[in-house]
């Protein structure tokens, strides 16, 4: 299944927290364009594959959800989850 | 033979029962025997799907306890060693060259993908655990 939110949160020296909420499927869908070109012009560059560089970061972008990180150091923190 | 076959079987010699009787009772037994060690037999342990870091310090620098808990399906490990398989062979030997210039002489071309996913296979059983004064770290799989 592919990833549908990343969520960032940040806390910050002063104790406020700064919640990002990312939805992955709509900015894929609006960054696709450059995405693919910009993928495809390192593909040439490097000479790897296009199709198995897009098999496989189709199979990472799968296996992202449930990945959850998680930074606290005092009274800072950052936690960044993907669902 | 276990005892209620030996008990159906002695009732027959004894003609206490026929041996239509004696037939039924014994199919009986076996339709109950398949049930019972599933009742009694332990249920197999979920295979992990995680693969967790955690590592809790005290505080050395002044700014508190720092913590770090990283939780990464070990689904996207083996997706990560796939990719590995798409690095091109020249990059592979810029990387030797720097690894042995940095003191460590390790050959990457001899890492085989198929390896790689062995090794993630594995680490389901992985559980380390190590405790300091100041810090713990646990690698471990859920």
């Amino acid at each position: 299944m592919i990833p549908y939110l990343v969520t960032v949160r940040h806390r910050r020296s002063d104790g406020r927290w700064l919640r990002l909420y990312i939805p992955v499927l709509p900015i894929l869908l609006v960054l696709s364009p450059l995405l693919l070109l910009g993928g495809l012009a390192a593909c040439l560059a490097t000479r790897v594959s296009p199709v198995g560089a897009l098999r496989g970061t189709g199979r990472l972008l799968w296996a992202l959800p449930g990945t959850r990180i998680e930074f606290e150091q005092g009274r800072t923190a950052l936690l960044v989850s993907v669902r | 033979m276990n005892e209620q076959r030996r008990q159906i079987l002695e009732m027959l010699a004894e003609g206490k029962i026929t041996a239509d009787e004696a037939e039924r009772l014994i199919d009986a037994l076996e339709r109950q025997r398949p049930e019972s060690p599933q009742g009694t037999a332990s249920r197999p342990r979920p295979r992990p799907k995680y693969l967790r870091v955690v590592v809790n310090s005290a505080d050395d620098s002044g700014d508190g306890p720092s913590r770090v808990d990283i939780r990464v399906p070990l689904q996207l490990l083996r997706a990560g060693v796939r990719l590995t398989s798409l690095i091109p062979p020249q990059a592979l030997t810029k990387a030797n060259a720097e690894l042995t210039r940095s003191g460590v002489p390790i050959d990457l071309t001899e890492l085989k993908q198929q390896h790689l996913e062995e090794l993630i296979e594995q680490l389901d059983e992985v559980d380390i655990d190590v405790d300091d004064p100041d810090s713990s770290v646990r690698v471990f799989c859920e």
